[in-house]
């Protein structure tokens, strides 16, 4: 089984983003981390791995700070890391990530002379959260597609997926290739031994530049070349914050809110 | 093509019913097409699905293509994605409207790619500026960041966030047009084989009038039945934090938030849940909101009309009884 993985870099999720004086994301303080979908994306695949057997190898669109999030997942499962990088990329759209995603994968398996049997992304990403990248790759790759996994298992010559719906979940089969995209499955992550961590430190990550991909069309990557663009950015208004109620006691507090609610009729 | 005017508009159905956001999406096409000139075109896929297509026509469509046969029976993503694939080289729509369900969210970029066309995802709002541009908002960061976008493409695709347009109120019927769209069936990669549906509670938070939300400060599964006792006191509908979900206290499709049910209740109450982003950008329309968190510090507190703070245990029980007392009096 030979496995790549797409991860993305966002700023930590859990650090509320706003516009700074330039009216641009104030991402200076926020310490840049693997898209927790992308996470969840890599562990589903390791222990795939784990479980027959296989290759992983993980591709990271980005600048060279992104070789630290490479690391990390070289710690968690993957085999091999590349970072895809070139100032031609910066600011491209979807199409244009996935129009360079297909050619780092093509280029990794001529370079390899082994294809890829499965494709996992996160189901979307924590900062934008279009969730297109996934679908995309595997319509520009001819190849099917499975979205929101919690689960997979494997023959030989299809996957058969256990994908989350909003009442329950559906068992989704598709031929090999194809891409998957991962939601948040029953486990967690797990986190790198100092051993891996260790080991992770010490491997290459490769680099591949527009130059490296034979095939690929510049006049579909870049902020020139988006077909969606960024008129502006704006925060939405705040709604006023009204009263804070904190009384002697609980009890207090609870009757006080409870006559401000029906007088505001509330219900 | 690039004088077509027409909105093409995507109706996703369930059990024979357009979704919520199929009738929604037909105000901001309205307004598009009668900026531009153009037409409001709905399709429906499925099979026996005149009554959904009927509703549609109803709703504000001018016209309904209904693509009906057996063979569409059940959903199949790679089937859909070129039936409306067929559709769209036919009518060249300047822009393609679907749902933001799972499954249009599936639809979208698949089209996208398959069209080259830019595609707008989790649209909040949709204007035309002085130049007959269209922009769409769309949030970031989990909400705390809007952005306004054009589409250069022709055609363009937006994924319109249930719950966002309000439906249109009186409304001109359309024609029903029946089609047959040949598909071919090398397109299909991947199949459904089973639908299993955990739950078995219809669950409509969306159009919800009251809704009272527990997050991970509830403690327990208990503890969390609180929750559900004073919404069921309001005739209201439970509404939970992904934590509290991860817990297992309660099912996923309670979900407020980002990643889960955009809301406008007239009443939000919030109980033990701090006011994460991801969770405050689904409650942001709603009118007035009561939240419970012991610490003073918490966000929610910066967005709630009504802030107690204390121990929502205690908090609670007191709220239930007191309001009890005030709906017997009524
Ligand atoms: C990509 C992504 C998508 C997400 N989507 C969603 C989403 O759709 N919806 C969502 O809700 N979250 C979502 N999250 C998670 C979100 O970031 C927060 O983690 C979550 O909303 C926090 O839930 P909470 O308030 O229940 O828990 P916590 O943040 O842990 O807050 C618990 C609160 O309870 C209070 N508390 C504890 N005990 C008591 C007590 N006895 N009495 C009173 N107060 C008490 C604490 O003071 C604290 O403020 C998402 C996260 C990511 C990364």
């Amino acid at each position: 089984m030979n496995i790549l993985v797409c991860i993305k870099q966002v700023p930590d999720d859990s650090v509320e983003v706003h516009l700074n004086a330039e009216g641009k994301p104030d991402l200076k303080n926020i310490t840049p981390v693997v898209n927790a979908f992308d996470t969840y994306a890599l562990e589903m695949a390791a222990r795939l791995k784990e479980s027959s057997e296989g290759e992983i190898t993980v591709v990271c669109m980005g600048d060279a700070s992104a070789k630290n999030s490479l690391k990390n997942c070289l710690a968690v499962g993957a085999d091999y890391a590349f970072l895809i990088n070139d100032a031609a990329f910066e600011d491209s759209d979807t199409r244009g990530i996935t129009h360079v995603l297909k050619n780092a994968a093509k280029k990794i398996e001529a370079d390899t002379d082994k294809k890829f049997d499965l494709i996992f992304c996160g189901k979307e990403a924590t900062d934008a959260a279009l969730g297109q990248v996934g679908p995309m790759l595997a319509e520009e790759l001819g190849v099917g597609v499975i979205t929101n996994l919690i689960d997979i298992q494997l023959d030989t010559d299809k996957v058969t997926a256990k994908q989350e719906t909003e009442e329950g979940y559906r068992t989704v089969e598709s031929k090999i290739p194809c891409v998957v995209t991962v939601s948040k499955p029953e486990y967690d992550p797990r986190y790198p031994t100092i051993k891996n961590k260790m080991a992770a430190r010490k491997k290459p990550i490769g680099n591949i530049t527009m130059s490296d991909m034979t095939n690929i069309k510049a006049e579909k990557v870049g902020k020139e070349n988006t077909l969606v663009n960024a008129i502006k950015l704006y925060e939405p208004p705040k709604k006023e914050a009204g009263v804070k109620i904190q009384e002697e006691t609980d009890e207090d507090s609870a009757l006080k809110a409870v006559a401000m609610m029906a007088e505001a009729k509330v219900f | 093509m690039a004088d077509c005017k027409d909105i093409m508009v995507y109706v996703e159905t369930a059990e024979g019913n357009p979704v919520k956001v199929a009738l929604e999406m037909l105000s901001p096409a309205k307004e598009l097409a009668d900026a531009k000139g153009g037409k409001v075109i709905a399709v429906v896929i499925g099979n026996n699905i005149h009554d959904a297509a009927q509703k549609i026509a109803q709703a504000g469509a001018d016209q309904v293509l209904m693509i009906d046969a057996p063979e569409y029976e059940k959903y199949n993503m790679d089937v859909y994605a070129d039936v409306l694939a067929n559709l769209m080289k036919e009518i060249s729509p300047e822009v393609l409207f679907i749902g933001g369900t799972q499954d249009g969210k599936d639809l979208a970029p698949i089209l996208s790619s398959k069209f080259e066309a830019g595609c707008a995802s989790d649209v909040m709002n949709i204007k035309i500026d002085d130049t007959g541009k269209i922009v769409f908002t769309c949030p970031l960061y989990g909400g705390t960041i809007l952005e306004d976008i054009e589409i250069t493409s022709f055609p363009k695709i937006a994924v319109l966030r249930s719950g966002a347009f309000p439906k249109l109120e009186d409304s001109t019927t359309g024609e029903i047009i029946e089609k047959q769209v040949s598909i071919s069936n090398d397109c299909i990669h991947a199949n459904i084989v089973e639908t299993v549906k955990e739950i078995a509670e219809s669950v409509n938070l969306e159009e919800a009038e009251v809704i009272v939300s527990g997050g991970r400060g509830m403690g327990n599964k208990d503890d969390f039945k609180m929750v559900e006792d004073l919404s069921n006191l309001l005739g209201g509908v439970v509404g939970a934090t992904r934590p509290a979900i991860e817990e297992g206290w309660i099912s996923k499709i309670h979900q407020v938030g980002q990643s889960g049910k955009i809301v406008a209740p007239k009443l939000y109450i919030a109980c033990g849940i701090s006011g994460a982003t991801q969770h405050i950008s689904g409650i942001m329309n709603s009118d007035y909101i009561v939240a419970i968190n012991k610490d003073e510090d918490a966000p929610i507190f910066e967005v709630a009309n009504v802030g107690i703070v204390g121990d929502v245990k205690k908090v609670l029980p007191i709220m239930i009884e007191e309001i009890k007392k005030i709906k017997e009096a009524q």
